[in-house]
């Protein structure tokens, strides 16, 4: 990894930046870090590209409406062809024109469309109130004679005769129009409040529902005529209707009138129609024009706008007419970019070089594993736990097999892992068909995390193998190392040892009595065995790291105590193990006496050890000078913490008195130090301010202590707790045996002591029964406990004895990311 | 002594591990080959021989009661 600089000739800046993103290797840094993002320099290119984006959008979402689908993106080179000025300016020129056409197509065709709307209802108006005219003509006589009455003496002054043809008529004026037909009845009683009756109201329904311009929502309506008189009546009506959300037409009392009205309605509406479908069709071939080109306009935008938000953390220098730019990239592929400087600098005709050149740097680079589709599910699972520091062990690569490993020993079961390792061999064998799986929020855990649960499921098949389980059944390979002998009925009999099985458990084991007395003893033992095993190796592996870091003091204040601490315990009982099983307890001299004594229990052993050093029972004794041995390695575990605690702080202050003595001091942790040899042009002193960050030199020996006690504790602690926590390894495995033991045991042994054609049809129903149970419960949820325990066991266990994991993750401005997430990492206003 | 098979296996495991880490193909994988190889090797061997170990000198003996005589006749033996 490499701090770069390049030097960008300002006017085609926007074209090398564009080749540098499709190259995809150099991490930039942000250098106006104190420039706010409304005042960097191209903020106003950058607004630009939103407003194309913007339309963009809106014409995608119209295109959605219309159902017309975009053109899918070629993988030619017209997409990865990095565009000019021109073409970006002629492109939103383009997008403007579509914009403006579409909006006002759609403009029209509202239009169009209430328009219609308003002649359908009118045309609705007039057909049915011609019924209502002819009972109101009929009731004409009746009406007058009421008001004639002299019981209503205050309406008498309102009615007046009219003076058309007939000159006995009263005056009766009418609304007609259309309202919701769920607003009806509120309707009718407003009125009827408010005019106090003096009213004749008739209404009928429109039989197909109208649709509403602006909300495209179908709804029903019904058309009503009021008749009333008098002129302020009648304003009332009119307001009331209104204020209802209905719409009045003006029709005609006049029947012949009405039909001329209705007629010219019709051939208004007829013309509209053919008006509407033509907008319509005009806007649709519009759309599909758009359709063709629109996914490479939004890359275009989208490349195009990731672009100048780059170059808004390049230094902008108006006068030396050069952008200043920097970043990290990996040191081998400083030659692509230099090839991909000098292809932007062909493609765009531009007379100046852009310059590529390696700062030298005290920083700390991000860091960058290269993975592939193997390693990258096993890598995630070391950086959820914390990005390596650059240039510390990654622990991703011991996790490709270890991490499996660990996980099958607690899901051991040749049937499970063969099923497990099947899916996921289906998965791997059909990946490229299976990819639109992988941003499915349920499967999308299993595609990305394929090989590991292929590994698994191989690792577990070989467990499986060794612990003799196939779905909790035994399986009898070669001849079992017991034998069954003087076996009488209903009388406990004990096998007799007549040789050793010579791959997994002795299939006698399964369905024995004391069956669970022997493998947890076994399953115990190994998970502690693995579990030292694991923990010395993380140990060992700081010195890699203590060298890389060029702490070698740390290798003999660190390393050595913390191994002969751990080895001095933990490794003394991993022997233990080992040896207490390789000897034969109960082997007999020539007349047939006992050679040792009672084997001695491993766990009192380690319990004594520390509370009565130097003294072990003669009948407790699992070999000669234990109490020696036991003693000088317990003096060796407590020697080791205060080695641990003091020996580096003493270390570094004896090296801070040294500096200090010799006329140096502590720099300010933020004083900036023009640290790089890098400024023959003047400009670079200003942006290549570094501070201070290897803070060793900040901390006072008081701090130094407090860190390291903390250190020393935890690490005396840990090894204990750590170890115990191994244990999970035979728990787990316990639970599982059992858990499928219990299942086989409670729905298909049963069905053997049927008889006849009922075992088959049990033995069916009970076979699918078993085999959903399995593989919901035995393989997916069991599975998932082991995977959730063995992630533990290396974060926990594994990765704190020497993994920080502080680092920061190389993020490479590349058009690949911008394309496929969101927004892409520039967004961050 | 049965337990020098631990050994024996132990030699030819690592036999096996360090033809597996010479002819592991060159290139940028060769790393992760090499380690996958070792480690699951050590991983396999050393599973094999706990187990091996740990039934070599059995300190108890497996009982059943539910056991019929009559299946016992040619010293047959059912798991």
């Amino acid at each position: 990894m490499s701090l770069v600089q390049v030097y960008i000739p300002t006017e085609g800046a926007a074209t090398v930046v564009s080749e540098i993103g499709e190259l995809g290797v150099i991490e930039f840094r942000d250098l106006n870090p104190n420039v706010n993002a409304f005042q960097r320099a191209f903020v106003s290119d950058i607004r630009r590209f939103d407003e194309m984006e913007r339309k963009l959008r809106f014409l995608a979402a119209q295109m959605e409406k219309a159902s017309i689908t975009a053109q899918p993106l070629m993988p030619d080179e017209e997409v990865g062809r990095v565009r000019t000025a021109q073409e970006m300016i002629s492109l939103e020129a383009i997008l403007n024109n579509h914009e403006t056409r579409v909006l006002s197509l759609n403009d029209a065709y509202a239009k169009l469309l209430r328009t219609s709307l308003e002649l359908t209802e009118q045309n609705c108006v007039l057909q049915r109130t011609t019924g209502f005219f002819q009972v109101a003509q009929d009731h004409q006589e009746e009406i007058r004679r009421s008001f004639e009455e002299p019981s209503t003496p205050l309406l008498q002054s309102q009615f007046h005769l009219e003076a058309g043809d007939d000159s006995q008529r009263i005056h009766l004026g009418f609304v007609a129009g259309v309202i919701a037909r769920q607003r009806l009845p509120t309707f009718e009683r407003v009125l009827w409040r408010a005019l106090r009756g003096n009213l004749h109201m008739n209404h009928v329904e429109i039989d197909e529902p109208v649709t509403d311009p602006l909300t495209e929502e179908a709804v029903q309506k019904d058309v009503f005529v009021i008749f009333g008189h008098g002129a302020e009546i009648m304003k009332k009506i009119r307001k009331i209707a209104e204020s209802l959300g209905g719409t009045i037409y003006n029709i005609d009392a006049n029947a012949d009138m009405r039909r001329d009205h209705a007629l010219n309605v019709q051939n208004r509406l007829e013309e509209v129609e053919s008006v509407l479908e033509s907008t319509k069709a005009a806007r649709i071939d519009e759309l599909n024009a758009v359709a063709r080109s629109l996914n490479t306009w939004m890359t275009l935008v989208k490349k195009e706008k990731a672009v100048y938000h780059t170059m808004n953390l390049f230094n902008y220098d108006v006068n030396s007419k050069c952008l200043i730019a920097e970043g990290w990239c990996a040191t081998n592929r400083l030659h692509d970019i230099r090839r991909a400087l000098q292809t932007a600098r062909d493609n765009g005709n531009m007379e100046s070089h852009s310059i590529v050149h390696v700062l030298p740097t005290n920083k700390e680079p991000p860091t960058f594993h290269r993975t592939n589709k193997f390693t990258e599910g096993f890598q995630s699972i070391v950086d959820a736990y914390g990005i390596a520091r650059y240039g510390e062990v990654n622990p991703g690569l011991f996790t490709v097999i270890s991490f499996p490993f660990l996980f099958a020993l607690m899901f051991g079961d040749l049937g499970h892992g063969a099923i497990m390792a099947a899916f996921a061999a289906w998965i791997c064998v059909r990946e490229r068909k299976l990819a639109h799986l992988a941003n499915d929020e349920l499967f999308g855990m299993v595609y990305h995390g394929r090989y590991i649960v292929l590994l698994m499921g191989l690792f577990s098949m070989y467990t499986g193998f060794i612990y003799n389980d196939i779905f909790s059944r035994p399986m009898h390979v070669w001849h079992s190392g017991w034998e069954w002998r003087n076996v009488k009925a209903n009388q406990t009999a004990e096998a007799v040892s007549v040789g050793v099985y010579p791959m997994g458990v002795d299939p006698v084991w399964h369905g024995a009595d004391n069956a669970l007395l022997f493998t947890n003893s076994y399953k115990m033992k190994m998970s502690i065995l693995f579990g030292v095993l694991q923990m010395s190796f993380g140990i060992v592996l700081t010195i890699f790291n203590h060298l890389h870091f060029k702490k070698r003091s740390s290798i003999w204040a660190e390393f050595v105590p913390q191994m002969l601490f751990m080895q001095s315990i933990f490794g003394y009982l991993s022997l233990c193990i080992l040896y207490k099983w390789s000897v034969d307890w109960y082997a007999t001299d020539a007349n047939g006496a006992p050679l040792r004594g009672q084997p001695p229990s491993l766990l009192n052993m380690l319990i004594f050890m520390f509370l009565q050093p130097g003294t072990v029972k003669p009948e407790d004794q699992l070999f000669a000078g234990q109490a020696t041995v036991q003693a000088v390695l317990l003096l060796m575990a407590v020697v080791c913490v205060p080695w641990m605690l003091l020996a580096k702080p003493l270390l570094m202050k004896a090296e801070l008195d040294r500096t200090r003595n010799a006329g140096y001091d502590t720099v300010p942790a933020n004083a900036p130090v023009a640290s790089n040899g890098a400024h023959d042009q003047g400009v670079t002193s200003t942006i290549s301010t570094e501070t201070n960050e290897d803070g060793n030199s900040a901390h006072t020996f008081g701090d130094l202590m407090i860190h390291q006690s903390i250190h020393t504790i935890e690490f005396c602690l840990n090894s204990i707790s750590n170890t115990a926590s191994y244990l999970r390894l035979w728990a787990l495995s316990l639970a599982h045996a059992q858990l499928s033991s219990v299942l086989w045991d409670m729905v298909i042994a049963p069905c053997f002591y049927m008889k006849g054609t009922a075992r088959i049809f049990a033995l069916f129903i009970a076979f699918a029964f078993w085999f959903i149970t399995s593989v919901g419960i035995l393989i997916v949820m069991e599975g998932l406990s082991a995977f959730l325990h063995a992630l533990r066991l290396h974060w926990v266990e594994f990765n704190s004895k020497f993994y920080e994991g502080s680092g920061r993750k190389f993020v490479p401005f590349s058009f690949t990311d911008v394309l496929t997430n969101e927004g892409g990492p520039q967004e961050q206003e | 002594m049965a337990g020098s098979i631990i050994f024996i296996v132990g030699f030819i495991t690592a036999g096996v591990a360090a033809a597996g880490y010479m002819l592991s193909p060159k290139g940028p994988n060769q790393v992760l080959y090499r380690t996958m190889i070792l480690m699951t090797l050590a991983c396999m061997y050393l599973m094999w021989a706990i187990t091996y170990l740990a039934q070599l000198h059995p300190l108890i003996m497996p009982r059943r009661s539910d056991l019929k005589p009559e299946h016992f006749q040619q010293h047959s033996m059912d798991g």
